[in-house]
């Protein structure tokens, strides 16, 4: 592969980095004039977009692209350095899709201009704010740029009127707008809308030190905490250098999985409350309060946990958690059944859901979806196996996949995830090694050498990815948190053209969206 | 006893106004009756205990319910067509409680034996459709319109089918007065003779009614409540007092023409009428906390493609099965 | 011939459903009627945090106003830490600590941080009040409450 782009690219700098310390294959240092060429060659060459955003180091501004593959792992850094006035860029939304998105997001962060972007704006934040939030120093937003989003008056016609699918949902998505353009019964258009939960978690790690940032990654995405406070924590440990002990990492683990669980619970009930069958709510709430019981015992909260500390976790388990853990695999095993006969095989629900939605390969790979969705649509892209972190090379299991990519095949492979996660829970719970639950000598203060990391770990959702750039000292620099639910419903608008209205709230449903995360 | 008692108020008029007025009695208080109902089945279902707090297994919840309603402000929004607006509540409401003059309760406990009760009734129920549209198109707001505009074509739909199974009954019993159908089911039920006949009945009467799974109209999780987001206060209860008074009339029906009404050993006629008919109630609650919404374009197919034809078939074979 | 089976699939389907409701419905009900019957806290539950008793004189709190609870707070709650040196003592005896639990987190960096163990979770899982001002408390009293109604 190196070869390839040494020989298609001769005239960019390339550098091979050591993957076990940074976390990505590759460094290139691209100019403006060439980035198209280069993301040409990446798409041509099956890579889809991991991440675009934008770091500023007071000189300049550096607009970070990470390329990856869905069959290998083969993680590239593309860089293009702007100068601090007025940058510009070109866009790259006509290659890869999900670009259009991310680069919204630069413009009203950072100020950077992107040419030919069929529509840069505001996304997250109002047009009240006088500078660039996430810049190290007061850049002024000149007033004609500051647009929002639906700032052009949306026009009835005839036919056609508008529906807000409004922030206040009945069912468990968190705060998202959706403006839906109808005609009829069909829907013509649906844009999201997103901001209403933004609470600057980027620019509140750039003024706090590693160890205060630890709440929170759990308040990002609350039914997953434990999964993102795994990755804030594994990151910093890499970029560091700490080792943690086996223990620690089993327990991690085991809880991480414990968590998937209780978030796919959450997701079924939602799910079938938007399709109209409340009582799976309550049946797959019983379970999760099992769950939710098990973790309080051992760490004390009930939904935003901060447990992991850089080198270990807040405090050791002990038997009542593993004796409290089997009885409800045990438990867990025989109500699977249930699901299975109320939802599973109940033709109104397969009539809804089959042939639905459907999802295929490569627009999965031009928006770089991740997780249930993409593994729906026949690619097995599983961080637990491709870049194995914890104790999950020590665990035995398989990853579900299916290959329609409709409604139904998620379904069916979040439920085959929970039973994945129950065998991985048993196996790990056997092989709990004793020993110590915390690494020796971590300092109180982290200060971690100069440099930039990245790292991935899989949430229930699919693929989330820290970057973080250090620059010695005991905050960090930048960090940037790429969430799976982005890619995943920037899809929607794609998938909902020409579908009725209860269609698109199945397939909203089936994405499994979490808006803080989004938002963060 | 009862028999005394009706022979000293011999006089039709007399005996149809006392009929009505206890018959309005009879389905304010089941309608109270049925929505406690539903939250404890609903509650128990999902493995809950619901309504527990006002009396005792919160029985004295639905007056709760009925005083709160009361006390709410009755708003008129401004651009709403003021005699459709007024009109919609009321007519959703009447045609239901004049339904219930031909139902049978009892060998002798019926407000007017009719010769032609069916129809009666099936003429009624088709002016709820008309009353739905009123509703919707009153409110001058277009998620309102859609919400009714779906109900009217799911309402004309399933009319069909369960006119075809109604008819095979008639067929059987050679009357359209449901008195007489009653009778005619003295040695066995309808339900044993004609199976398919009573499952269509049902299901098109679970659609008729716009319960769940058939609830698309007043679908929660979508636009907002349907043809009664506009209205507040009195008229939205009775926007409800209708839903389930009319799922009260269809079970009642489908009593008569299938379950053999009052027909039982050792109770007194009105204890198996009244139990039958909240078995059937009953099992229209379970269904609804039991099913995910069936989707529009499917509910439609759904009648057409399946249920038409198979009642038409079922028509047909009666009827052949009777000649010969 | 594939409708048919079709459709007694389906029905079956649908019966098999409404046998999983109609068996919860005769189950007891899974819920805790909470204010007539409480159930136990875990022991590692976070509340808010309390000040710890000295082990060999149970009058006297082991905090020795080190602040370093107070640096290592990411929202800053403990708002602030005095003490004073008494005679003949070798450390500082805390006199006012003061929390503002509105803005906690329950995320034990202060418990983590401190190096003699002076603050702990409590198990206090229900604080009521009406004001903000009722969830600021200074934990030197809310110690003194507690050792006079032990």
């Amino acid at each position: 592969m190196l070869e390839k782009i040494r020989a298609e690219l001769p005239e960019l700098s390339i550098s091979e980095v050591s993957y076990p310390e940074r976390g990505y294959h590759l460094a290139m240092d691209a100019g403006r004039e060439q980035i198209l060429k280069v993301v040409g060659f990446f798409d041509k060459n099956g890579f889809y977009l991991e991440d675009l955003f934008c770091v500023d180091y007071v000189e300049y501004l550096e607009l970070v692209y990470f390329f990856n593959n869905h069959c290998g792992l083969f993680r590239v850094k593309t860089v293009v350095r702007l100068e601090p006035d007025k940058p510009t860029a070109p866009t790259i939304s006509d290659i890869y899709a999900i670009a259009h998105w991310y680069e919204r997001e630069i413009h009203e962060f950072f100020g950077v201009y992107f040419e030919n972007h069929p529509n840069l704006a505001y996304l997250f934040l109002h047009d009240g704010l006088d500078s660039y939030p996430l810049r190290k120093g007061t850049v002024k937003v000149p007033e004609e740029d500051r647009k929002l989003l639906g700032s052009g008056a949306y026009k009835e016609s005839e036919d056609t009127f508008f529906v807000n699918l409004g922030p206040q949902h009945p069912s468990t998505h968190g705060v998202l707008r959706v403006v839906i353009k109808m005609d009829g019964e069909y829907i013509l258009s649906a844009e999201p809308m997103l901001g209403y939960l933004h609470r600057m978690h980027e620019k509140m790690a750039e003024n706090r030190n590693y160890a205060q940032f630890l709440p929170n990654p759990g308040r990002m995405d609350y039914l997953s905490a434990l999964n993102f406070n795994l990755a804030y924590v594994e990151t910093v440990e890499k970029i560091s250098g700490i080792i943690v002990p086996e223990r620690a990492q089993y327990i991690r683990t085991i809880t991480c999985e414990l968590n998937r669980i209780s978030s796919h619970l959450l997701w079924l009930g939602a799910f079938l409350a938007d399709l109209g069958g409340l009582t799976p709510f309550l049946y797959a709430f019983d379970d999760r309060e099992n769950i939710l019981d098990i973790l309080e015992g051992v760490t004390g909260s009930r939904l935003t946990y901060s447990y992991f500390r850089f080198g270990g976790l807040f405090n050791d388990v002990d038997e009542k958690f593993a004796d409290g853990t089997r009885a409800f695999l045990e438990r867990m095993w025989k109500r699977l059944d249930i699901y299975d006969q109320l939802i599973t095989k109940n033709v109104i629900f397969i009539n809804r859901t089959k042939g639905v939605g459907i999802l295929e390969r490569d627009m999965v790979r031009k928006f770089g979806c991740s997780g249930p969705v993409i593994r729906g649509s026949g690619v097995p892209f599983d961080m637990r196996k491709l870049e194995p972190y914890a104790a999950y090379q020590h665990t035995d299991f398989e990853i579900p996949v299916a290959q329609n990519g409709d409604i139904l095949d998620r379904y069916m492979i979040r439920v085959k995830e929970i039973e994945t996660s129950l065998r991985i829970i048993g196996s790990a719970l056997e092989k709990l090694p004793a020993g110590p639950f915390n690494a020796e000598k971590v300092p109180k203060k982290l200060k971690p050498p100069k440099g930039d990391v990245y790292h991935t770990v899989e949430s229930p959702r699919g693929q989330l990815g820290v970057y973080l750039v250090s620059d010695g000292s005991e905050t960090p620099h930048r960090m940037r948190w790429r969430v799976p639910s982005y890619s995943n419903l920037m899809t929607f608008p794609f998938l909902a053209q020409g579908v009725l209205i209860a269609d698109a709230v199945a397939i909203l449903g089936s994405l499994d969206l979490v808006i803080p995360e989004i938002d963060r | 006893m009862i028999d005394q008692i009706i022979d000293i108020i011999g006089v039709l008029n007399i005996r149809v106004a006392i009929g009505l007025a206890n018959v309005l009695g009879l389905i304010t208080i089941s309608a109270m009756v049925l929505t406690w109902a539903e939250r404890k089945v609903a509650g128990h279902m999902q493995r809950r205990i619901a309504a527990k707090e006002v009396g005792p297994f919160g029985l004295i919840q639905p007056v709760a319910d009925v005083i709160k309603l009361l006390g709410k402000e009755m708003l008129t929004p401004a651009d709403v067509e003021k005699p459709l607006y007024y009109l919609g509540p009321i007519l959703i409401f009447v045609p239901v409680l004049v339904s219930f003059v031909v139902i049978p309760f009892d060998a002798r406990l019926q407000v007017m034996d009719v010769n032609v009760g069916i129809l009666v009734i099936l003429a009624f129920s088709s002016l709820s459709v008309l009353s739905i549209l009123i509703a919707g198109w009153g409110s001058n707001n277009k998620y309102s319109l859609i919400g009714s505009i779906r109900s009217v074509a799911q309402n004309i739909a399933y009319e069909i089918p369960l006119l075809l199974s109604l008819l095979a009954v008639v067929f059987m019993s050679n009357s359209l007065s449901m008195k007489e159908i009653v009778e005619a089911q003295n040695d066995v039920w309808y339900v044993f003779k004609q199976p398919i006949a009573f499952l269509i009945f049902f299901i098109a009467c679970v659609a008729e009614t716009n319960r769940t799974p058939f609830d698309l109209p007043e679908g929660e999780s979508e636009l907002v409540a349907g043809y009664h987001t506009e209205y507040s206060g009195m008229r939205f209860a009775l926007f409800f007092l209708a839903e389930y008074t009319s799922m009260l009339i269809v079970s009642a029906v489908a009593t008569t023409l299938f379950l053999g009404g009052y027909k039982g050993p050792v109770l007194p006629g009105v204890v198996w009428f009244l139990g039958k008919t909240y078995f059937l109630v009953f099992l229209m609650l379970w269904f609804r906390w039991t099913f995910p919404r069936v989707r529009f374009d499917q509910l439609l197919n759904f009648s057409w493609k399946i249920l038409m034809p198979l009642s038409f078939l079922n028509l047909i074979a009666t009827g052949a099965l009777l000649k010969l | 011939m594939k409708l048919i089976i079709d459709i007694i699939t389906g029905a079956y389907s649908l019966l098999a459903g409404m046998w999983v409701t109609i068996k919860a419905f005769f189950s007891p009900v899974v819920t805790v009627q909470y204010p007539r019957k409480v159930i136990d806290i875990t022991p590692r539950f976070r509340g808010h945090i309390k000040l710890v008793s000295d082990q060999e004189d149970p009058s006297r709190m082991k905090c020795f106003v080190c602040g370093s609870c107070e640096r290592a707070c990411p929202s800053n709650s403990i708002k602030k830490v005095e003490g004073e040196k008494r005679e003949g003592e070798k450390k500082k005896t805390v006199t006012s600590y003061i929390l503002d639990f509105t803005t906690c987190s329950q995320c034990g960096l202060c418990v983590e941080s401190c190096p003699v163990g002076a603050i702990d979770f409590s198990a206090d899982y229900n604080p009521v009040g009406f004001r903000r001002e009722d969830f600021c408390w200074d934990l030197v009293r809310e110690f003194e409450k507690r050792r006079a109604a032990a």
